[in-house]
């Protein structure tokens, strides 16, 4: 019974991603796209408890266009496709934009 | 007599780059008052520092990569361009920017800079 979160918005300029961390349930996966991309060193990442067994997943296109850095012992670089197959494995979707 | 201040026009970055035209406007902006020769300065705060970051390519999200467009600043005589510390620090992001010239100034100082300048556009 997990849920998928798409985050799409930088949580210097939105709390969008502060809110999707206070819905989170145990093993939902996150994927930063887009804007989302510039979270991936936000501090707000550091509040996630490792005990929920969160996964945290990039697209790769998208991180390296906006020459953000994906550090790959945190973050799973997917790709569009996979987004896709996301949203079956998933129970539900939201996103966070 | 107080020293009068020269027209002078702040454009104040506060966006990333390709999800918005936020950047886009401001760069046509400063391009057209440079091509008039009007004294222009460019200002980059918040979010609006990852514009500067080295190394970005919109074509693999094709997108228009404006950014290149930056290296024709020098052309139009644009040559204030300031970077606000805190934002970088805030986003871990080091002084590594695609253009040359870009002074990089404490929250305090960037506000100073700001208030020389008779013209503030927000984007």
């Amino acid at each position: 019974m997990a849920t998928l979160h798409i985050v799409r918005q930088s949580a210097y300029n939105t709390d969008d991603f502060a809110q999707c961390l206070q819905v989170l349930n145990t093993n939902d996966v996150i994927v930063f796209i887009d804007d989302g991309c510039y979270n991936l060193q936000h501090s707000l990442l550091n509040t996630i408890e490792s005990s929920k067994n969160i996964q945290l997943q990039v697209i790769t296109q998208h991180a390296s266009a906006r020459a953000v850095s994906i550090n790959d012992a945190i973050f799973t670089k997917i790709t569009m496709d996979d987004l896709v197959s996301l949203t079956f494995e998933n129970d539900r979707v939201i996103t966070w934009q | 007599m107080a020293d009068t201040l020269i027209k002078s026009l702040a454009l104040l970055n506060t966006k990333a780059p390709y999800s918005n035209t936020a950047g886009k406007d401001a760069l046509d902006i400063a391009l057209i008052f440079g091509s008039f020769e009007q004294k222009v300065s460019l200002f980059f705060q918040g979010d609006g520092v990852w514009q500067l970051m080295a190394g970005q390519n919109g074509s693999i999200i094709s997108v228009k990569d404006y950014l290149k467009t930056f290296a024709a600043f020098e052309f139009y005589d644009i040559d204030t361009i300031y970077v606000c510390q805190t934002s970088l620090t805030q986003r871990n992001l080091p002084a590594n920017f695609h253009i040359e010239q870009v002074q990089v100034l404490n929250q305090q100082a960037f506000a100073q800079q700001l208030t020389l300048h008779q013209t503030i556009l927000r984007f």
